[in-house]
């Protein structure tokens, strides 16, 4: 590369390309020929998963076919609570369409990143997997998108439990004006003994209740029932200046999906050991949305 | 009663060589056979189980001094001479390792670690540095190295190592790819008529798109160079070193595999069981 040649720009190949980006299903244009290729095995396959998942992975008659990552910008400008659903559900979308295009049974070992990069209002919701074709099994017309790491994946599997999707519970909501300063600010009796604040629990656990039955309804569409390991919370005060302290609440749970028959039980039986590893670099670790670690 | 020297777990047996190593400080039997490493006691065992002796520790190191690149306070696109080196120090770095390993005589290296520096002198002066364990097969088989007849490389631990081989499949090489792209910012009358909805910024979206798959490809074509089967373990950095806010590397990283000798069947990889373990 010469000295001066960033003074030239760049070769058009690395800029976005131009014409409508996805196509009707949510697989962006520009991936086709490389999604056709792995298809065919005509390329090495990438993924996230760890040796010991590769084995058990392999040994359960998984093949694995390529990384599928999906993305969705959203700017929160109406809600950010519901910006979440939102932003996840077109995520899923997108990777579901592309697992399709290649034939996938599932993708696994989905986990839930965002960039960090503050720009105004926004955020970014993206999923990056493993797909995956079970021997045997013609391809899927809709691919479980499994949020769960392939050693847990493959173990669910075997317990005759699917992994299928995420499901989603987000409600937010404003208290009437005035009543943050009568029933949590100053102008709130007996302030030296200890009481409940009956006002503002039932404020909030509403808030709560209706994620709560927003998440049933999402798991209702998807499977049988949800394993909602991801719960965010938050409550503000906002002082305003000559007018009523607002007070907003809200609150977002979300989780994978499982679909089963109850009437398999997990066929696997326990055996108490001594572990020898150091740590757990032997399976993947899931991490949560950034954007969830200071909720309460 | 057993005889007290007798074991009736031939398994918990200290054997014969362990006897005589712990009676003579210094063995005669292995004058030379020093080994450094930074494996842990386990990843030693394991490294061992599999037929493998560590012999050194290989480094490589680059400072690199990081170019500069305007662009377009309004588009998307890839800065080439941000990518480029982070992907040039990068590999001369691992380069120079596995350059070391060779020189061992080493048939491989595990556990490499790929890190980046920042020299405090120096905003745009990175060091890269790679590290890892070389390692010879006991019985001097030569199946193991990588397609050019060199040591293979793989960020796998012994325990991950052991485990890989365990399942029929061999590592070749640590593949890398980089990206690093401008998104662009957004208009003050774009964010105003957007001011009060919820919608997609898609050309957000589209950057992230163009950018991991950029990062993406290229770690897939080195993988393809590699005559691999497939790549594990594959991370997708999104990292900021230091630049403008809006500019962010996409580092994709992996090992590629290939299967030992021939594929071995499903049925015949060992399952593991299922264990509660009662120490963590």
């Amino acid at each position: 590369m010469g000295l001066f040649d960033f003074l030239k720009g760049s070769p058009p190949a690395t800029r976005a390309p131009t014409g409508p980006f996805f196509d009707a299903n949510g697989v962006p244009n520009f991936l086709h020929a490389r999604l056709e290729e792995e298809k065919a095995s005509k390329r090495p396959w990438v993924s996230s998963l760890t040796a010991a998942e590769l084995g058990l992975a392999r040994s359960h008659g998984l093949r694995m076919i390529a990384t599928l990552t999906s993305s969705c910008w959203m700017h929160y400008g109406y809600s950010w609570t519901h910006g979440h659903a939102q932003g996840w559900q077109t995520a899923v979308k997108r990777m579901q369409a592309e697992a399709i295009a290649l034939g996938a049974n599932a993708v696994i070992d989905v986990r839930m990143i965002t960039v960090k990069l503050d720009a105004e209002d926004s955020m970014d919701f993206s999923l990056v997997g493993t797909a995956v074709r079970v021997e045997g099994l013609p391809p899927s017309p809709a691919p479980a998108i499994a949020t769960v790491p392939a050693l847990e994946f493959v173990q669910l599997l075997e317990a005759g439990i699917i992994p299928v999707g995420i499901a989603i519970g987000a409600c937010y909501q404003w208290a009437p004006s005035g009543f943050a300063d009568l029933y949590m600010g100053n102008q709130l009796s007996g302030r030296w003994q200890n009481r409940p604040l009956m006002e503002v629990t039932e404020f909030w656990e509403q808030i709560r209740r209706t994620a709560h039955a927003e998440l049933r309804r999402d798991t209702a569409r998807q499977g049988m029932g949800v394993l909602a390991q991801m719960n965010f919370g938050q409550l503000f005060k906002i002082d305003r200046d000559k007018a009523p302290t607002d007070l907003l609440g809200r609150h977002i749970v979300l989780g994978t999906v499982v679909d089963y028959d109850k009437n398999i039980r997990p066929p696997q039986s326990i055996e108490l050991v001594l572990d020898m590893r150091d740590n757990d670099d032997l399976v993947t670790q899931s991490e949560h949305h950034s954007t969830y670690n200071e909720g309460i | 009663m057993a005889d007290a020297d007798q074991i009736s777990n031939p398994n918990a047996s200290v054997p014969n060589s362990a006897k005589q190593r712990l009676h003579s400080l210094r063995s005669a039997a292995h004058p030379s056979a020093v080994f450094t490493s930074d494996l842990s006691v386990n990843e030693f065992l394991l490294v061992r189980k599999a037929g493998f002796e560590p012999i050194g520790l290989c480094v490589g190191s680059c400072i690199y001094h990081v170019g500069i690149q305007y662009s377009s306070w309004k588009s998307n696109q890839e800065l080439e001479v941000l990518s480029q080196a982070m992907y040039h120090a990068r590999e001369l770095a691992m380069t120079r390792m596995r350059e070391e390993a060779k020189q061992m005589g080493a048939d491989g290296v595990v556990g490499v670690r790929l890190e980046i520096k920042h020299l405090p002198m120096e905003g745009d002066i990175l060091e890269f540095v790679a590290i890892g364990t070389g390692i010879v097969h006991g019985e001097g088989h030569a199946g193991f190295r990588a397609h050019d007849g060199g040591p293979f490389t793989s960020d796998l631990s012994g325990q991950d190592f052991y485990t890989l081989l365990q399942s029929g499949y061999r590592p070749i090489e640590m593949v890398m790819g980089s990206c690093v792209y401008h998104i662009a910012r957004r208009g003050f009358m774009q964010s105003m008529a957007q001011a009060g909805q919820n919608v997609e910024l898609e050309n957000f979206t589209q950057a992230l798109y163009t950018a991991r798959e950029l990062a993406m490809e290229r770690m897939q074509t080195e993988a393809q160079t590699a005559k691999a089967e497939g790549v594990i373990g594959t991370e997708i950095h999104e990292k900021s070193h230091r630049w403008e806010s809006h500019v962010i590397e996409f580092f994709a990283v992996g090992t590629a595999i290939t299967p030992l000798t021939s594929e071995i069947a499903s049925e015949n990889i060992p399952a593991p069981q299922f264990v509660l373990s009662v120490n963590n």
